[in-house]
């Protein structure tokens, strides 16, 4: 369906259903363990290591405490200990030491914490980090390596588009998704599709001519 | 946000043998955990519907939509029988918030968030909507409350989404685990907070909202909602118009004008409807349509200039839906 | 002059060298382009050229960490992580006036993960009273609701935040005031018990505190230039207007705050400032610890527009956590905290006359102003009244009024997009009364060289050009308009900067300055000031900045960070040039005036040699390294030249049915002495203009009148302009030599549109409705009242 942004998890989601991604606890106990995906996923059933928990069928507990829960992001698995408060943001900034996405606003309306699950981009800080499991998390560090950046941020060097910076990751990825569904856009496609995010430096005109041109070099 | 527990679950059935003991639904979250971050809730435990597989998803029946209340609103924007048969619905969603929370955010939860007033989301105000007994809004800052049938409480209807269901005639179905299902249309869906005015919807602790039933427009319908801010990128309403045309060839059989911003809940105005009815839309007719959708209103202190936008939003809105006149540009969102 | 952030003239300066005469470009190419002389310390650089003559400078580089910015790697204050770092977080008042009697830790003390509690002891930021005996009592007296109280630091953010909620706090309400007309009564509650006033920051604001307080009405601070009411006389037309403008808040994306680590000898502190050494000065003064114990680091920063300078209450709080518990703390401010505790644009109440004669010759500005800092001062706002335009007299009366709400602080061109909004409006007034062309108009009253040039430029714009000499002329609801404002900013220097660069054995090259970025590109320029004395490319050099371990750098608040600094960067480039020539000469067998450097290569001016590259012929030194550091010297004659600015163009729809502004397009034409990096000062400037546009048509800080509290602490009701509210921005940088330095820079950030889009758009609004709209923001609610009031007048 198209702009699904959550379950059921696209078909280049993890394996397993509806959403795998609890480990052992005490197994993989502590925040910051990444392994290869693949390996940790097989045969992983449950949300949560305890499944006894799962008194009633159809329900899985989680807190108020911590749980160990599994994390895929940017292509690895991480096993973290959070509470179910914990936002996707804090769980990607504060545990695993993601800090490119930004909390700006914390809630909802600044796109500064911008991160895809499954390509779609949203705001980490009103997602909760369990809300997330299953999904491939995409974070701006995880869109590119420094080698070899993303046509996007290729262009948002060459076009000046940032000034204090503290937007440009959110404002990236924002404009990366859209070139993942609509490689040509217009700049009317661009102002909509970043119209949620805020730059207080007023980059924007240089925001749209970096996507623009991103979206041309593709093109080639 | 205070610490909670949270059943994650993945039936109906299942979420509904969680609802008990002040246990607080989930879904997208987008509106839940605005009002946690912000203090005025702390409830103890979730019940997350996200995961539950049957709640989500558009289905095209014989006498209309069923649309499963955890379908995201870009998810119905970008709907392609939406867009083509139910207009109004895929502009509401379509134009709703931000293009991020649109991915995030599910229709029903759109339908249900409570609203926006500055006091109701500051922790700092003990509003009537809290449970004391006092509105700081009449006396204090109100420039984008209501202008029409508010008692106890001005804040606006927030949802652009039920202001589209509304013009279609659509109903929720709720269900309980103990009561079974019962249908309820969008205008009763709502309260309006005058007798009890911490109940926001109809909704009871057991139920849960599980469709949302679209009956098949008539022939010859056309629609359209618009949505007109102070800014054009995100922003929220301060005048809306949906409309529904049943139109004859140029005649407009039957109208319906719906309204979200003027009044506490989704509202229908019956005058701007006769004003179209058995007519041809013209901008005339437009225009007339749009001047008797305010009549009644009493403007609050600040928003007497509400009763300039909505007869612009009602008329431009008609127009477009007649397809005599294109989007507005300076219609948000 | 009001509003001249305080300049730094009162540090000694260094013994001036021996001068030589030097001739250097002056004036606009392609305009005004020729030679003066100039008396130049003996010690300088050869003058350069103008941009088209030069390599590097001048010409636009990628911008030095975009890479990093780009792709998340770009560490900022928020981002900073240490092992064992503690979270702090601030309990603030929720009143916004009140005496404390009593602050009970001891329940937060005890919230498991909890190590520390600190209650404030002095709030930095309002005004301070001239007699503080008059404010008795154990704690600070609260005066904004917001003002911070105590803090926690605990081993998690939500542990933190939970504790505080513990924190119990016994008031004595206090009456307030939060309305600027209810504050300026006589019967108004007291916001001070007696005068108090608030200083500048290195960025500017704060107020006089030679002036008379009655009641909350700090002021005025009167000016006067000849006599206004011989003026009024003399003039043959006179034009009036009475202006409001809003309070705007900073909202910088990332918010206030510090990472501090106090440990023995040593207080290392990351902060996200406008200023590394304001921070290092104010925690040094602040603790009372040498200035050599103490380290502030800000390699990145998102954004402060004028509001952080200094250590502030976050600074000082965090690193007496830091003291108290033997962790780094971490204590960045919440979204609702920087709206509410750390500056602000004042708000305006001006009304404003101006006499004239026909012809057009200004005989008298009269200028009356009240707006609100909170509980601060630095509303003035007769800076563009008094510097813009020539005039027989002028008379301005500067009021702040003090209410119960946040502190202003310096932001972006102090007191001038408010100011300007009044006079560039009320100029227009003028040309409609006297039935000329406002930009003929200005062509008369305002002989600044360079802005002549600017009003050539826009006469000759297709967008001026297409302005109807008709107010109102369009048929239909939408109607286009076209108006026009000026801007103007001053040429503040900091002489007290300086700067190191080093030549490496291996060709390496590096610059140090403590310099901060703050998002306008100073990293980058630094790097092509290198490129340009050495004959690399910028990319090959590495730039060291924002630590206080380097040189010192200016506070970057003014637009002073370019113009002061790039000299002497500059001169420590030369004469590491210099030193690295002359120790590598006799290897190469020639003299070092023989050698030059150029496109990466060391070549012999005669040809004695085959040219070597850079890094081969650093290979040759006879130590690992050569250094050398220059400070800013003063401008070769600080008598000219000491304002610029700009002339911006703005095209906007008005729907006079819904009452919305919608602008579409901006000219913008300005100028910055020698542009450095050209596409980094075009994004300035566009910057400047959204922020403008933002100010004028959305933003407003809105306060309960009842209960005193800010009802839109977000980022969702605060309302800021974003991608759709962009208009085509067209920049048009004028380059104006004007012989001041070696690099001839100029600043930008405050005359970067943000001064004169406010009035453009007002002019442009009449132009589309024959209607003048006297009030930001300009929401439908103001412009549909405006319509209605011009409509019954006409």
């Amino acid at each position: 369906m198209p702009g699904s942004a959550f379950p059921p998890p696209s078909p280049d989601s993890p394996p397993e259903t509806p959403r795998s991604g609890i480990t052992r606890r005490g197994f993989l106990k502590g925040a910051g363990i990444t392994a290869a995906s693949t390996a940790l996923l097989e045969g992983v059933q449950t949300l949560r290591a305890d499944a006894e928990s799962e008194a009633t069928p159809g329900v899985t507990e989680f807190g108020p405490g911590a749980d160990s829960v599994r994390l895929h992001v940017n292509g690895a698995e991480h096993v973290l200990d959070i509470e179910p408060r914990t936002t996707l943001a804090d769980a990607l900034r504060l545990h695993l030491g993601l800090t490119g996405s930004k909390i700006v606003c914390d809630r909802g309306v600044c796109s500064g914490c911008t991160v895809w699950l499954d390509k779609i981009p949203v705001n980490s800080c009103m997602t909760l980090a369990i809300d997330a499991i299953g999904h491939h998390i995409t974070t701006i560090e995880g869109l590119s390596s420094e080698s070899e950046p993303h046509p996007v941020q290729a262009a948002f060097v060459r076009h000046d588009a940032m000034q204090c910076g503290y937007c440009t990751p959110g404002m990236v990825m924002s404009c990366a998704a859209l070139l993942e569904r609509n490689p040509h856009p217009t700049e009317h496609d661009i102002r909509h599709a970043v119209s949620g995010n805020l730059c207080r430096c007023g980059t924007y005109p240089k925001v749209f001519a970096a996507t623009l041109d991103a979206a041309g070099s593709r093109r080639a | 946000m205070n610490r909670f527990a949270l059943a994650d679950c993945t039936t109906i059935d299942a979420a509904l043998s969680q609802l008990k003991d002040g246990a607080v639904v989930k879904a997208g979250g987008v509106d839940l955990l605005d009002r946690m971050k912000d203090g005025i809730e702390e409830p103890q435990r979730l019940v997350n519907i996200r995961n539950v597989a049957e709640l989500r998803g558009i289905r095209e029946t014989l006498q209309g939509l069923t649309v499963g209340p955890l379908t995201t609103l870009a998810e119905i924007s970008e709907h392609p029988g939406i867009r083509a048969h139910y207009q109004i619905l895929s502009d509401a969603c379509g134009h709703a918030a931000t293009p991020h929370i649109r991915n995030m955010a599910t229709v029903g939860g759109n339908l249900l968030q409570r609203v926006q007033c500055w006091y109701y989301r500051s922790a700092n105000f003990q509003c009537l909507r809290k449970g004391k007994d006092f509105c700081f809004a009449f006396e204090g800052l109100n420039q984008y409350h209501a202008i029409m049938e508010y008692t106890g409480c001005p804040s606006v209807a927030p949802s652009s989404a039920a202001v589209a269901l509304l013009g279609l005639g659509a109903s929720v179905e709720l269900t309980s685990a103990k009561r079974g299902k019962r249908t309820v249309g969008i205008r009763e869906l709502y309260v309006v907070p005058d007798a009890n005015p911490t109940k926001f919807t109809v909704i009871e602790p057991d139920e849960l909202l599980t469709a949302i039933v679209i009956p098949r427009p008539a022939p010859g319908t056309r629609s359209a909602y618009q949505k007109y801010g102070e800014k054009e990128s995100f922003d929220w309403a301060i005048a809306d118009a949906g409309v529904v045309l049943e139109m004859d060839g140029p005649i407009c059989r039957r109208a319906v004008i719906t309204m979200g911003a003027a009044s506490p809940v989704v509202r229908r105005s019956p005058q701007a409807e006769a004003a179209l009815a058995g007519k041809p839309v013209t901008e005339e007719t437009a225009r007339a349509a749009g001047r008797v959708s305010v009549e009644g209103a009493q403007p609050l202190s600040m928003n007497a200039y509400k009763l300039d936008l909505f007869p612009v939003a009602v008329y431009r809105t008609v127009l477009l839906a007649a397809g005599l006149r294109g989007r507005d540009p300076s219609a948000a969102g | 002059m009001s509003n001249r952030p305080t300049e730094d003239a009162l540090l000694p300066q260094a013994a001036m060298p021996a001068n030589s005469t030097v001739k250097m470009p002056v004036g606009v190419p392609g305009y005004t382009l020729h030679e003066e002389t100039r008396q130049a310390p003996a010690s300088e650089p050869p003058v350069w050229p103008i941009n088209k003559d030069l390599q590097y400078v001048g010409h636009s580089a990628h911008r030095y960490d975009g890479p990093d910015k780009a792709s998340g790697r770009a560490r900022y204050t928020s981002d900073v992580q240490l092992p064992g770092m503690l979270y702090a977080k601030f309990v603030n008042a929720a009143l916004p006036h009140a005496k404390v009697i009593s602050v009970d830790t001891s329940a937060a003390e005890k919230y498991p993960g909890v190590r520390g509690v600190y209650v404030v002891e002095h709030v930095l930021g309002p005004a301070e009273l001239r007699n503080p005996a008059l404010d008795r009592g154990r704690y600070p007296v609260v005066r904004f609701a917001g003002q911070p109280i105590a803090a926690i630091a605990a081993t998690t953010p939500a542990a933190a935040q939970e504790a505080a909620t513990l924190v119990r706090i016994q008031y004595e309400k206090l009456p307030f005031v939060v309305d600027l007309d209810k504050a300026r009564e006589s019967n108004a509650p007291p916001v001070f018990p007696g005068p108090a006033d608030e200083e500048g920051s290195a960025g500017g604001g704060g107020g006089p505190s030679d002036v008379h307080q009655t009641g909350n009405v700090h002021g005025p601070s009167v000016h006067r230039v000849r006599d206004t009411e011989q003026g009024f006389k003399e003039a043959d037309v006179i034009v009036e207007g009475h202006y409001i403008t809003q309070v705007q808040t900073h909202s910088a994306l990332e918010t206030h705050g510090v990472v501090a680590d106090w440990k023995p000898g040593m207080l290392t502190v990351w902060a996200s400032t406008q200023g590394t050494a304001s921070v290092r000065e104010e925690l040094a003064g602040y603790f009372d610890l040498p200035m050599s114990q103490v380290r502030v680091i800000t390699e990145f920063m998102g954004g402060g527009f004028g509001a952080k300078f200094g250590a502030g209450n976050p600074g000082v709080v965090a690193a007496a956590l830091s003291k108290k518990t033997g962790a780094p703390v971490r204590l960045m401010l919440d979204r609702q905290e920087e709206h509410l505790s750390v500056g602000n644009r004042p708000s305006s109440d001006q009304t404003l006359r101006i006499g004239a004669k026909k012809d057009g010759t200004l005989t008298a500005i009269h200028l009356v102003s009240y707006g609100t800092a909170g509980c601060g001062t630095g509303a003035g706002c007769a800076g563009p009244a008094t510097n813009l335009y020539q005039y027989a007299s002028l008379h301005t009366e500067e009021n702040d009024v003090f209410i119960n709400a946040g502190p202003a602080s310096a932001m972006r061109a102090p007191g001038h997009p408010q100011g300007a909004f009044a006079l560039e409006q009320t100029i227009d007034d003028l040309a409609v009364k006297l039935n000329v062309e406002p930009i003929d108009l200005r062509d008369k009253i305002d002989n600044h060289p360079v802005r002549r040039v600017e009003r050539q430029i826009v006469r000759e714009s297709a967008l001026w050009k297409s302005r109807s000499p008709v107010p109102g002329a369009d048929q239909g609801p939408v109607k286009r308009g076209v108006g026009l404002a000026q801007s103007v900013w001053y040429r503040f220097v900091r002489t007290n900067c300086a700067a190191e660069v080093r030549v490496h054995r291996d060709g390496s090259l590096e610059v140090l300055s403590a310099v901060q970025d703050i998002g306008s590109g100073i990293k980058t320029v630094l790097a092509q000031i290198l490129a340009e004395q050495f004959g690399v490319p910028p990319s090959q050099i590495a730039v060291k900045v924002g630590d206080t371990n380097y040189p010192v750098g200016p506070d970057s608040g003014g637009s002073v960070t370019t113009l002061s600094l790039t000299p002497a960067v500059r001169d420590a480039a030369w004469q590491a040039a210099q030193k690295f020539l002359a120790d590598i000469a006799p290897a190469l067998g020639v003299s070092p005036s023989d050698l030059v450097l150029v496109d990466g290569e060391v070549r012999s001016g005669s040809g004695k040699f085959q040219p070597i590259s850079f890094r081969r012929a650093a290979a040759k030194m006879t130590a690992s390294q050569i250094t050398a550091q220059a400070r800013r010297v003063p401008d070769y004659d600080p008598s000219k030249y000491l304002t610029y600015g700009g002339v911006d163009v703005a095209e906007v729809e008005v729907d006079t049915e819904l009452g919305r502004v919608h602008v579409r397009r901006v000219l913008s034409v300005h100028d910055c002495g020698r542009p450095m990096n050209p596409e980094q000062t075009i994004s300035q400037i566009n910057g400047g203009i959204i922020q403008g546009i933002s100010f004028t048509l959305f933003e407003d800080r809105l306060l309960d009148p009842k209960y005193g509290l800010m009802v839109n602490p977000d980022l969702d009701l605060y309302k800021i302009a974003g991608a759709r509210e962009i208009p085509q921005i067209d920049v048009r940088l004028v380059e104006a030599y004007i012989g001041q330095s070696s690099t001839d820079a100029s600043g930008i950030g405050e005359a970067a549109g943000v001064v004169s889009i406010g009035a453009a758009i007002g002019n442009a609004v009449y132009n589309a409705t024959g209607v003048r709209v006297r009030r930001t923001p300009m929401t439908p609610a103001v412009v549909l009242a405006a319509l209605r009031q011009g409509g019954t007048q006409a």
